[in-house]
């Protein structure tokens, strides 16, 4: 099943054609990694799943993605609950400066998803989901910033998960960590996987064929290359990918 | 050679030093002359009876009201500049407004109290017609103070909100203002503080010599200390130590304020790893 699948992308900053016209299908529970060298539009593309390059000024989007069929650059789209459907962790962790349970209770609360004590339970379930309760639940309202930086994103990941998501977006969410951390997080990602569709953007190759079930190789812009993971990096088709995927750039 | 070069410069740095040190010391010598006459009872016996309890709440008033007014006008005003216009042409006239208004001289700012609010708007020689003077004198501080503020706050928190699906002002008020809040209290203090002494702004506007007791509404005029020695001095040629006595309670309440707003900032400077 074809959960995102984007038709015709371009988007530009200010008069930087950063995407050219990137064509893309994204299989539901699956990970699916986007590679490519530093500026080639691979952050760009992910933010461009929950519509948070509006919020950089001067940005330009045209063409369509759509979420189970749905255009979500409709004009009637929603767009605080397009974020929520489609969560999202950054490169740098970024809790909240808040409590842990404050901090993944946050959206919970701005949807009015539920209250009182059904908020608890659902930071449990988010916090265990991440893999993080059994490091957290007797400091539950100590700052979020005392805890280690894989610490930090687990939470975020925690936080984007506490809000029912369907899709999570990763922004190179282990380029700040050390490889212990780096290791829990990949684990967590496969495991996400069993549940909600995960895209994942690296610049790490190795990761991408850890973790990743599809791999799209972007360079200057473009999609060069796009195919089941395996098959990208056992048989690639393209010359460019080839030579990414074996350290030749990048 | 290179060692006498070094000497001869740092002691030509050492002298604007030491003219602040001399300066320092020549203010604490000359209010000094006034601790004779300071009792504790005097900060609580009525000006009627030779005290000066009008004076002190008078001026505390006074402050208060002006912050008061000018606290929710320059925040919003920050945050709107900040967080909301783009850095075009409005955002520009505005900024250049502020500045323009930090310099006005404030006997210039007093008479344009006098002839608006007091003349036009009818407020008369009162407490609500010097709130809206010192306002004035207030806002560019709280306004430049809180843009700083706002500015320190890593965008990442904002980005983290939105992501969830907040609305841009939900994301503004429930994370960006509370992490910049404590920034915004030490600006508005230090803005406090600065305004504590201003005699130029309330003279016209809001201050008489002598109240038979504290203003009951903000409609009627009030007591102050910087006016009553601005009084003393000019039009009463007073120069007595009594004079010198209230210059120290005047001066100590503008440092506590400036203190208080310090004291605020080192705390939440150690609470707040993203400011260092």
């Amino acid at each position: 099943m074809v959960k995102v699948e984007i038709r015709n992308l371009n988007v530009w900053f200010k008069t930087n054609h950063v995407l050219r016209n990137i064509n893309l299908k994204v299989k539901e529970n699956s990970v699916t990694a986007i590679m490519g060298p530093s500026g080639c539009g691979k952050s760009t593309l992910l933010r461009a799943i929950n519509r948070m390059n509006e919020i950089i000024e001067g940005c330009r989007t045209e063409g369509e993605v759509l979420i189970d069929n749905q255009n979500i650059y409709d004009k009637n789209t929603n767009v605080y609950e397009l974020r929520r459907r489609v969560g999202m962790v950054f490169q740098k962790p970024n809790p909240l400066p808040k409590s842990i349970f404050e901090n993944v209770a946050y959206g919970v609360k701005i949807h009015r998803m539920t209250s009182g004590s059904k908020i608890a339970d659902i930071v449990k379930r988010s916090l265990e989901e991440a893999a993080l309760w059994d490091e957290v639940k007797d400091r539950l309202n100590d700052s979020a910033l005392t805890l280690s930086g894989g610490q930090q994103q687990r939470l975020c990941i925690a936080r984007a998960l506490a809000v029912n998501p369907e899709i999570i977006l990763l922004d190179e969410p282990c380029s700040a960590l050390d490889p212990i951390a780096t290791a829990k997080i990949e684990m967590l990602i496969r495991k996400l996987s069993e549940k909600y569709t995960v895209i994942i953007v690296t610049h790490n190759v190795q990761q991408a064929a850890r973790v990743s079930d599809y791999a799209a190789f972007l360079y200057l812009g473009e999609l060069i290359e796009y195919g089941p993971t395996r098959q990208i990096f056992e048989n690639p088709r393209n010359e460019l990918t080839e030579k990414y995927i074996t350290g030749g750039f990048g | 050679m290179n060692h006498l070069k070094e000497k001869i410069f740092f002691a030509i740095l050492g002298i604007p030093v030491l003219i602040c040190l001399a300066a320092i010391l020549w203010i604490i010598l000359i209010l000094s002359t006034g601790i004779s006459t300071l009792r504790w009872e005097l900060l609580t016996t009525s000006v009627l009876q030779g005290g000066i309890f009008e004076m002190v709440i008078g001026t505390l008033y006074l402050l208060i009201g002006a912050v008061g007014v000018a606290t929710p006008i320059g925040v919003l005003a920050a945050i709107y500049l900040v967080e909301y216009s783009s850095k075009g042409r409005f955002a520009r006239i505005i900024d250049q407004a502020l500045n323009n208004m930090a310099g006005v001289p404030s006997i210039v700012v007093g008479l344009f109290g006098y002839t608006f609010f007091s003349r036009l708007l009818g407020l008369g020689i009162s407490m609500a017609a010097g709130w809206l003077t010192l306002m004035l004198m207030i806002l560019p501080i709280i306004v430049r103070g809180t843009e700083e503020a706002l500015k320190m706050i890593p965008s990442s928190f904002k980005e983290a909100a939105l992501a969830l699906g907040a609305s841009r002002w939900r994301a503004i008020h429930s994370v960006v203002l509370p992490a910049a809040a404590p920034g915004i209290i030490t600006n508005i203090l230090l803005g406090m503080a600065r305004v504590a002494g201003e005699t130029a702004a309330i003279l016209f506007t809001s201050c008489v010599l002598v109240t038979r007791g504290l203003p009951k509404s903000p409609l009627e005029p009030v007591m102050a200390l910087a006016f009553n020695l601005f009084v003393k001095i000019t039009v009463l040629g007073e120069s007595s130590e009594r004079v010198f006595g209230i210059a120290i309670v005047l001066f100590l309440i503008v440092v506590s304020i400036a203190a208080a707003a310090i004291v605020l900032r080192i705390y939440y400077r150690r609470k707040q790893p993203w400011l260092r």
